[in-house]
């Protein structure tokens, strides 16, 4: 047997186990400095400083922070692997947001079409960058925190990380966004969220390889 | 050596805050563990370098075991990281006999059998799983695996990846 389990214990340090509160905590500060840059950029919508947003603004946001907690709480239990302990509750809120873009198809095809302004917003691109921005620097700091963990499903792990970032980064371009059309947020949004999934189906699974 | 599940839950906990005879005491009952693992699953000739590399990376990743929660199943994923990780790994070998004798020793028999390998398997489709086992762990050529499972060469090349990527999702799948 070549395992040389001397060399092993000699090189035994106390370690600080990983806990998976950190990694929530941490993405958490990191996406509460990107709402702070959000604000202090381009301000809040009128209606959210005022304690009194419109509906659509709640329902979106509430459904960032929904499917951002949602994957967040996956990738940190992913962190401390064991048989038996998948965790699948990131697929019902994503299903949940889905229905975002879902919605703005149905009424694509049932109505008139997609609206032409929405499609050409000159803001569209700016949410998209705020939003992908903000997420490169959440998932930077939550693969970082995850490198000290032992993940397993290294491909469903970077979707994750990317569908986190860009739920966050979303939800802080969200308190400025001025559209309250579910066809903005089924475009621009979701555009914004699955751009971050790719980039983080294909970078991450890279970074945390052990 | 065998250690039941409780004491090497506490032993491992010791051994994250630096305590050396119950890190060696973890360590040479996981060798143990690993090779009755991975007995019958590999290549012989592979088993004491994939042991190596699993004793490895439980040094290494050490700091992702939770204490409160059984220490089999943490071992298991990691084991089976390796496992797929090694199996992805392009070699031949003219060896075709596998030894079994260390099959089924395991203490641990309801543990052992709801995180085994062949368990893993059993969640790929079969076409896949044969060529798998054909060529990664029996180390057939893919022409003969062709030959043994009646699926074109380049088919068991794609079998083989696809098995391979579908292992790597199920890692932590009971």
């Amino acid at each position: 047997m070549k395992v040389d389990i001397e060399a092993l214990v000699a090189d035994l340090q106390p370690v600080r186990p990983v806990k998976p509160n950190g990694g929530i905590l941490l993405v958490l500060a990191t996406a509460g400095v990107v709402v702070a840059i959000v604000v202090a950029m381009l301000g809040v919508r009128p209606d959210v400083v005022a304690g009194k947003p419109h509906p659509m603004v709640m329902m979106r946001e509430g459904m960032m922070l929904v499917l951002g907690f949602a994957t967040l709480v996956a990738v940190v239990a992913s962190a401390r692997p064991g048989v038996g302990q998948v965790s699948s509750g990131w697929r019902w809120a994503l299903a949940a947001a889905s229905l975002f873009p879902l919605t703005s198809i149905v009424l694509t095809f049932a109505g008139d079409g997609f609206p032409p302004a929405v499609l050409f917003d000159f803001d569209g691109r700016i949410c998209l960058a705020f939003s992908a921005g903000g997420a490169l620097l959440i998932g930077t700091s939550l693969t970082l925190w995850l490198r000290q963990g032992a993940p397993t499903a290294l491909n469903r792990i970077g979707w994750l990380v990317g569908l986190a970032s860009g739920s966050f980064g979303t939800f802080a371009y969200g308190l400025h966004c001025e559209s309250v059309t579910v066809f903005y947020v089924g475009l621009w949004y979701t555009g914004a969220i699955a751009m971050c999934a790719v980039v983080g189906r294909l970078v991450v699974p890279h970074l945390i390889r052990w | 050596m065998r250690v039941d599940e409780a004491s090497l839950q506490r032993l491992m906990a010791l051994a994250q805050q630096g305590d050396a005879i119950a890190y060696r005491s973890v360590l040479v009952a996981c060798q143990h563990w690993l090779v009755r693992y991975f007995s019958g699953r590999i290549v012989p000739a592979q088993v004491d370098d994939l042991v190596q590399d699993t004793l490895a990376s439980l040094h290494a990743k050490r700091a992702s075991y939770d204490a409160s929660r059984p220490f089999l199943p943490w071992l298991a994923a990691i084991a089976r990281y390796r496992w797929v990780d090694q199996l992805r790994r392009v070699y031949r070998s003219r060896e075709d006999e596998l030894h079994d004798d260390l099959v089924g020793e395991s203490e641990e028999e309801s543990i052992a059998a709801r995180i085994s390998l062949d368990r893993l398997l059993d969640m790929i489709p079969e076409r896949q799983a044969h060529v798998i086992r054909l060529v990664k762990i029996d180390g057939h050529s893919v022409a003969e695996a062709s030959l043994r499972s009646g699926q074109s060469e380049p088919l068991v090349k794609v079998n083989i990846h696809r098995g391979l990527r579908k292992l790597s999702a199920l890692i932590e799948s009971e």
